[in-house]
């Protein structure tokens, strides 16, 4: 028993020390955002735009495939109901707003998570282990400069992008569907749905897609930061990045939707 | 001058540096050599300001390094350059932007400025034509002679080798050892070597100290240590296998070990 408290306290502690190093690192990053774009020169080599082709755009597949596969789905389930009700008109105002709000935002971040996050562990941390970060240090160039901020701009203008695009194409399939599968008419569907979705819907998605842009970023990047040892530890480095990422951003969405609709 | 006082680093119970003191003038060479283990690469990371020591101080020039931290030690870094050991290059970017960071992240300089000076800089090391590859298409060898390039780019005026021939063949390691000798007569760079290179140390060392379990066992020019009537020296600078330093590194009884294992 006493070994269980022992365990379970050492635990919280760790976990404390990495909250705070979290949140120092996450000022670090903003600071350093900042100074990045006052700094022109400085801006065009850090190569946002770059990294946002390869976060966003190389992204864009996998994430328009699941949303499209996914506006169907949760069309298909909801019309089971709906249809012995003679209520089928209420599928586009429901399947927009669950999209906009919830759907949408959610998946597109954990389907970044797993592709990005785990790739910003898996690079910093191969970096820390061969010692280029700490060569970086040795030049004097600040390492959250050179590493983070970059990646930290790019993904907040490329999820909350994906996420609209990931809404817009959720909406496309259960359109398809509706209009061929269900006999819904176009007009009904596009008429249904405007009266429903509200423009909060929208801008709340949005909202969520930067904070968990954010969580991505700097958990992917501290875990890449804090790796010591060798390749199994970038290994399970990567492993923790993509389980915290996807537990943090659950968490953040529970507390944005009620906070937004509770 | 470079002064070490009386420097103290454990880990754990392990006391990897014990007490280690000695200085190092500029504008010489000065190899640091030991066993493996010797406490050689903490001291190093101690000197560029990686990593705190328990107790003791480092002054260069004016400044006290072990008193510096985070963003105070970017004046001392920007007199620096370090060699590291695998060269530690940053994997993403060519040669010739390896080399140029330094220079871009430092100085407003134009972009073609800095292009001339990284050709410069590759051309001191012998590998002007190899701007445009990345370090993974680089053998070893190559990669150290990129890194020391890199470490000059900004003309430091002191520079850390961190084992700097160990793992090349035996001609890139002249070449080297003799980049090192160059820099210091032409350049009037100070050199401070970190290695286990004994030979390559009494050709080009204007001081040599030998730490040995996390202390100064020896120190002073290459004849000296030749001279030493230290049997513990003696064996170091001779590889002799046999002698006062044992290559076994474990502190329990063999016997013993066996009997409760």
């Amino acid at each position: 028993m006493k070994d269980l408290f022992g365990y379970a306290g050492r635990k919280f502690i760790l976990y404390l020390q990495d909250l705070s190093s979290l949140v120092y690192l996450f000022r670090e990053t903003l600071q350093q955002s900042l100074v990045l774009l006052r700094d022109g020169k400085k801006l065009r080599e850090a190569g946002i735009l770059k990294q946002v082709d390869e976060i966003g755009t190389q992204s864009l597949p996998l994430v328009l495939s699941v949303s499209a596969l996914l506006g169907i789905a949760i069309t298909v389930l909801i019309s089971f109901q709906l249809k012995d009700m003679g209520a089928l008109s209420y599928i586009p105002g429901f399947v927009a707003v669950a999209v906009f709000r919830e759907i949408g935002p959610l998946i597109t971040a954990m389907i970044v998570a797993g592709r990005v996050g785990a790739a910003f562990t898996a690079r910093i941390g191969t970096m820390k282990v061969s010692e280029e970060i700490l060569a970086l240090e040795t030049m004097a160039i600040n390492p959250v400069r050179f590493l983070v901020v970059q990646r930290f701009v790019a993904l907040l203008l490329a999820l909350p992008a994906l996420t609209l695009a990931a809404n817009f194409t959720s909406l496309l399939g259960s359109f398809v569907f509706s209009s061929t599968r269900l006999g819904i008419r176009a007009d009904t569907y596009v008429r249904e749905m405007l009266d429903v979705l509200a423009f909060k819907d929208i801008y709340s998605g949005v909202a969520k897609a930067a904070v968990f842009a954010v969580l991505i970023v700097m958990i992917g990047c501290y875990r890449g930061l804090v790796v010591e040892g060798g390749a199994e530890d970038v290994g399970r480095a990567t492993m923790i990045s993509v389980v915290s990422c996807t537990l943090a951003i659950i968490l953040f969405d529970t507390v944005m939707t009620t906070a937004f609709y509770g | 001058m470079i002064v070490i006082e009386d420097l103290r680093k454990n880990y754990g119970d392990r006391k990897v540096l014990d007490g280690v003191s000695f200085a190092m003038e500029r504008r010489k060479i000065t190899h640091i050599l030991g066993t493996s283990g010797g406490g050689k690469s903490t001291l190093l990371k101690v000197m560029i300001g990686a990593l705190k020591p328990d107790a003791g101080r480092i002054r260069y020039g004016d400044m006290e390094i072990t008193n510096l931290q985070g963003r105070q030690l970017d004046p001392y870094r920007k007199k620096i350059g370090m060699l590291f050991q695998h060269g530690a290059l940053i994997n993403s970017l060519t040669v010739a932007e390896n080399v140029g960071l330094p220079i871009r992240e430092h100085t407003g300089l134009d972009d073609n400025i800095v292009k001339i000076m990284v050709k410069m800089k590759l051309e001191m090391v012998g590998l002007r034509d190899f701007e445009e590859l990345y370090p993974a298409q680089l053998s070893g060898g190559m990669q150290k002679r990129v890194a020391l390039a890199r470490a000059l780019a900004l003309d430091p005026e002191l520079v850390y080798f961190d084992e700097p021939t160990s793992g090349l063949d035996p001609i890139v390691a002249s070449v080297i050892t003799k980049l090192i000798a160059d820099l210091n007569r032409l350049l009037g760079i100070t050199c401070i070597v970190v290695t286990h290179a004994v030979e390559e140390a009494m050709r080009i060392a204007d001081k040599i100290v030998i730490l040995y379990r996390g202390k100064v066992l020896a120190q002073g020019t290459p004849g000296e240590i030749r001279e030493s009537s230290d049997p513990l020296v003696q064996q170091f600078i001779t590889g002799n296998p046999d002698g006062p330093i044992s290559f076994r590194a474990s502190s329990k009884d063999y016997r013993e070990d066996l009997l409760i294992g």
